[in-house]
């Protein structure tokens, strides 16, 4: 879950998804899901000449099982955050934890009793 | 347990290398060296200023059957590496 | 759930001490290698040869003083490494348990 809030932190930001079939699409975070499905828009393909069919189409989903890496700007993270939340998601081992961003406090907000 | 180093699940191998430089060892060949900023159950994993490596074995013209490597290299600052292509982290050694 | 049906036989370990050698459902079998010198083969043929520090349920492994072997050689050191379970093929007591 924490990766999934991680994603969500980089919503309308830019990040090139590679997938297993070394495919790379670069563009514009439209949404994510729990399953790290991604949905992608202002799409470009990083080879276009090895991928031709691919340069009509402007947006897509990508299933999250066939991605490989997705490149993110190091900018847009708080790694100092990311390893906070990752200790305590780590402590809380044994629960479900829904850890929530919270964008206006900057805070990863952890379900009521855990932490 | 091994009461030299307080790990007790294999977890705890990887939450003690936070903020440190790891060694990844990924499915097709592929090998990266980043900074460990977050992870999952499923070892997916967010590491910046990282270093890929993937092997290429060129099989042809090397009739005796073992191919030459090569190694292409590039370089991420922050990158996401999906959990089911990962095979092997080490942390960086604790001396 | 028909209602005459007997109950599962009682587990035995109680009333048999099992011979050293080679009884033991697989956890007795994970329980006793843990701290000893295992190797580890994956599903691709890599073996991982090292001292098992922990495992888990999914069979994540914490090894240290690891050597990684392919075909024979000896291709890579870590002083500490975990190995994803899904890869694991199997593990194999290297010293006498």
């Amino acid at each position: 879950m924490l990766i999934f809030s991680v994603f969500k932190t980089l919503t309308d930001q830019q990040v090139t998804v590679e997938l297993k079939n070394d495919l790379s699409i670069t563009g514009i975070l439209k949404s994510v899901d729990q399953f790290l499905n991604i949905r992608l828009d202002n799409i470009k393909v990083s080879d276009e000449a090895r991928h031709p069919h691919m340069m009509a189409v402007k947006n897509c989903f990508i299933r999250g099982s066939v991605v490989r890496y997705v490149q993110i700007s190091a900018e847009n993270v708080d790694t100092q955050l990311l390893e906070d939340a990752t200790r305590r998601e780590a402590l809380n081992q044994n629960v479900y934890l829904d850890a929530e961003y919270k964008l206006e406090s900057r805070e990863w907000r952890l379900p009521s009793g855990i932490g | 347990m091994d009461p030299s180093s307080g790990i007790q699940e294999p977890f705890d191998l990887i939450r003690l290398s936070l903020s440190e430089r790891v060694f990844v060892k990924l499915r097709g060949d592929r090998e990266l060296t980043g900074i460990l900023h977050a992870y999952d159950g499923h070892m997916n994993l967010i590491l910046s200023d990282v270093e890929e490596t993937i092997m290429i074995v060129d099989v042809e013209g090397a009739p005796d059957g073992r191919g030459t490597v090569n190694v292409a290299k590039r370089k991420m600052e922050m990158l996401f590496v999906r959990g089911d292509g990962v095979i092997l982290v080490s942390p960086p050694s604790r001396t | 759930m028909d209602e005459t049906t007997p109950p599962p036989p009682p587990p035995e370990s109680e009333q048999l001490p099992p011979p050293p050698t080679h009884t033991g459902s697989p956890t007795d079998f994970l329980k006793g290698v843990v701290g000893k010198r295992v190797i580890v083969r994956l599903t691709s043929g890599v073996d991982y040869r090292g001292v098992l520090s922990c495992l888990d349920g999914y069979m994540n492994i914490a090894l240290e003083q690891t050597e990684e072997h392919v075909n024979g050689v000896v291709t890579n050191r870590y002083g500490d490494a975990f190995i994803r379970g899904n890869n694991v093929l199997y593990i194999s007591a290297a010293e006498a348990l």
